[in-house]
């Protein structure tokens, strides 16, 4: 069984159709790639996962588990993080209650758990670690205002290993970092993958989605197009098609 | 200390219990509320009925608190549904709904009110008694709420409520929560202040109060209970220990919400943060 | 025959609101601001009117001193309270701005006496009758004016540049500032226009009522900011017919449920009915 499964999902806004019956998996411990050029229908694939967006049709599956009509919380109980591609920090808070406030997860859950419980050095522990895994550890006591954009997509990423989850949903995490800085973050996420986190990658950075992802998934104009490993799938003549489409379409404005 | 300074005592207990019971939805969990007197009231109305009719004064200032916070409830609920500056104006518009309502009931004695509510039975002394035990008592559950991971939860919503969902908290149950605890909290306010004055009329939880009771908490600090404390015994008594100032009553509210607002959001206890912040204790402070 | 003189009595009240709500919904679109402070300005247009009328003898004289001086107020308060606080959350500008529209009602009780200041001769308080249906004269003024400004408003709006520029700035800022429009002017014409269709609004309610006191703004306050939100905040059409429609629904609502309920409160019991089935406002475009 496969841990996430999207079976078939259609999204329609109005009567525009977002996606098409769209349907891919995540196995266990894989690092797999969701790409496709612009408008191709990767944000409402992944709201569709999160629960922003309830598909029309289609079921999505968490290790077995059908969570298509759950609200968002509830799935990241379940199991599921989620960063943000245009980062959102908790900006009142320090980057480490940031953390700290997800790493608690197990206590915010329910409520009169929340109410009695105060001690929470095991979670500022783990907070800390999850910094230091992330690379920004230095800057555990800023306030986000006060941090650069690749600390702050960093942020996100602790934020969401903090959650303890068992799919890691990353919307674009590379997006607006500079060639060496992608290229390190790129890294830190196989290290994560490797260490056995099953993860789905978003991005737009081909160059470094090729030289990471194990699998990849192609999407356009809200269809699944191609799925395999990255060199058959970046040689297949539709998804080729697909981004030269979009080129010549950019050449042409 | 006198009969007058009792009733000060008493007077600033119910309106602290007020400032600090907003302060759970607004300042903790940052829902803004401009219909708050309208929980007063409803607390005030029911326990006046109750004690009216033959209930003992417990029962009474329980149906208070009971019945404002099913009220607060159906406005919690409602608070799922709209955000920010529109939930400002459904609440207000909860408010005035309420004393339009009230205002037309002759159950609760419309315009005229509900007097000769029956004695409380303990005394100037013990009541004043009683309403200071409450105030400490919601304050001691506010700063405890405060150190406590239910206050992490709530200062992640008022942050930012949907990056809150995605850290696998609930925000609608949590929102219910605040909403339900402050509103019976103002209840019991109300209960007690029905008992205090022993007769109510409708435009004693009209905006104006609603208004009041948010100046308290925006003047002391949005989020802080010490602030707020000192906010709502200050604005209370200021105007009644200087009765030159009781004319200006309005003026000086009003004042102290324009230029708080304008110049220092923070309030009394961020004013003052900087010069009591120790290590490790700063979360406390004003947002 | 009720129900066509309580329509007509919709209709005026409706008209006042308009004249106040296209203002409000006109701040609310340019920068997002629940500006409650111009039921203040609103209040300050009709007492410089009556004392000016009042001095002179003259009530045009009175209004068309009001008029403008209310306009530069209403740029004072943008540049003084909003400006400087536009980036914070929106709570922040909507309670600084019930503190200054208390601070304004309490110092017009201070300044001018709580019982209100009347014209020394009333105007136009003769009654036009056309057949069986009768209304005051300031009363039928109340209506052609609320429809002359506001018609004259759409006309500027549509057929000037400024009017393009305004309305490319509502409706898309950074867009309007790339095409060169000067936002920042935008904005104090805004509140000069709006600021000056409340003191309107305000002279003739003091002409209707022969009276001018400290809480006139009071109900017309809250209840157009109801309004706005009714009509789908920034939407002008919207705002103008929810105006027109609360006027002519609170008249008949008076007669049929003003046993249940206040009639100031009508519109708050639609505007939280609306907002829970339409979160977004009743004429509001998606």
């Amino acid at each position: 069984m496969s841990l996430l499964e999207i079976d078939a999902v259609t999204v329609r806004f109005g009567g525009i159709l977002a996606l098409e019956q769209v349907s891919f998996a995540l196995e266990a411990g894989e690092l797999l790639g969701l790409i496709g050029p612009n408008g191709a229908g990767k944000t409402t694939m992944l709201r569709a996962i999160t629960g922003v967006v309830a598909p029309t049709v289609g079921r999505i599956r968490l290790d077995g588990r059908d969570i298509t009509g759950l609200s968002t919380d509830r799935r990241v109980r379940l199991g599921l993080a989620l960063t943000h591609q245009i980062v959102r920090p908790l900006r009142a808070m320090t980057a480490l209650d940031n953390v700290v406030c997800a790493a608690g997860h197990a206590k915010t859950a329910s409520f009169l758990r929340a109410l009695a419980t105060r001690h929470s050095l095991a979670e500022e522990r783990r907070a800390r670690e999850f910094l230091a895994l992330v690379g920004i550890a230095e800057f555990a006591d800023a306030m986000p205002s006060a941090m650069p954009l690749g600390a702050l997509k960093r942020l996100e990423v602790a934020r969401a290993l903090a959650l303890s989850p068992r799919v890691l949903l990353l919307d674009e995490p590379l997006a607006g970092l500079n060639h060496v800085e992608a290229a390190r973050l790129a890294d830190t996420i196989v290290g994560l993958n490797r260490s056995g986190l099953s993860i789905v990658l978003i991005e737009h950075n081909l160059g470094e989605v090729l030289r990471i992802c194990q699998r990849l998934v192609v999407l356009d104009n809200g269809s699944r197009i191609a799925a395999g490993d990255p060199q058959t799938v970046i040689a297949d003549a539709t998804v080729r098609a697909a981004y030269l489409g979009q080129e010549a379409g950019h050449a042409a404005a | 200390m006198g009969s007058y300074e009792l009733s000060l005592v008493t007077l600033a207990a119910i309106y602290a219990m007020l400032a600090l019971s907003l302060n759970l939805i607004t300042g903790f969990c940052g829902q803004i509320s401009l219909g708050h007197a309208a929980f007063f009231g409803a607390g005030a109305y029911a326990a006046a009925l109750l004690s009216k009719s033959g209930g003992p004064f417990v029962a009474a200032l329980g149906a208070g608190m009971l019945v404002a916070a099913l009220f607060g409830l159906v406005v919690g609920l409602a608070s799922l549904r709209v955000r920010h500056d529109f939930l400002a104006i459904t609440t207000m518009g909860v408010g005035f709904l309420f004393l339009g309502f009230v205002r037309k009931q002759k159950a609760l004695g419309a315009e005229l009110g509900i007097s000769g509510i029956p004695d409380h039975g303990l005394g100037a002394w013990g009541l004043a008694l009683l309403a200071v035990a409450l105030t400490v008592a919601t304050a001691i559950l506010s700063l405890h709420i405060r150190r406590a991971w239910a206050g992490r939860a709530f200062a992640a919503i008022a942050d930012d409520e949907d990056t809150a969902r995605t850290m696998g908290i609930d925000v609608v149950r949590y929102k219910l929560v605040a909403f339900v605890m402050g509103t019976a909290i103002a209840g019991l306010a109300g209960g007690v202040f029905a008992h205090f004055t022993r007769f109510i009329i409708p435009d004693a939880f009209g905006f104006t109060v609603s208004i009041s009771i948010l100046a308290m908490v925006i003047v002391g600090g949005i989020g802080s209970t010490w602030g707020v404390l000192v906010g709502a015994v200050m604005l209370t008594l200021l105007p009644e220990l200087f009765r030159f100032i009781n004319d200006y009553k309005l003026l000086i509210y009003g004042s102290l919400l324009l230029l708080v607002m304008r110049f220092a959001p923070g309030g009394l206890a961020g004013a003052l943060a900087p010069l009591f912040r120790r290590a490790g204790t700063a979360a406390g402070g004003a947002r | 025959m009720l129900q066509l003189e309580l329509t007509i009595q919709g209709l005026i009240n409706g008209s006042m609101y308009a004249l106040m709500a296209v203002g409000l919904t006109l701040v609310y679109g340019l920068l997002r601001i629940l500006h409650v402070a111009h039921a203040g300005l609103y209040t300050l247009g009709a007492y410089i009117a009556v004392l000016i009328a009042n001095a002179s003898g003259s009530l045009l004289l009175g209004a068309a001193v009001a008029i403008p001086a209310v306009g530069l107020a209403g740029m004072a308060v943008y540049r003084l309270l909003y400006e400087p606080i536009l980036d914070r959350p929106p709570y922040v500008a909507l309670i600084a701005s019930i503190g200054l529209f208390i601070v304004m009602e309490e110092a017009y009780r201070l300044v001018f006496g709580p019982y209100g200041e009347t014209f020394s001769t009333p105007y136009l308080a003769g009654r036009l009758a056309i057949g069986p249906i009768g209304a005051k004269g300031a009363e039928v003024l109340m209506v052609i004016a609320a429809f002359g400004l506001l018609t004259l408003l759409a006309l500027l709006a549509r057929r000037t540049r400024f009017g393009v520029a305004w309305r490319a700035t509502v409706s898309d800022p950074a867009m309007a500032r790339s095409f060169g429009v000067d936002t920042i002017k935008v904005r104090y014409v805004n509140f000069f226009v709006a600021s000056g269709l409340a003191a309107s609004a305000a002279i003739l309610v003091a002409v209707l009522n022969n009276l001018v006191e400290p809480t006139m703004g009071s109900v017309p306050s809250y209840k157009t900011l109801a309004i706005i939100v009714l009509g789908g905040l920034g939407n002008v059409a919207g705002t103008l017919a929810a105006s027109l429609a609360l006027g002519v629904i609170e008249a008949f609502g008076t007669i049929y449920i003003g046993h249940l309920l206040d009639r100031d409160a009508i519109a708050f019991l639609f505007l939280v009915l609306v907002l829970m089935i339409r979160p977004q406002g009743l004429f509001a475009a998606k």
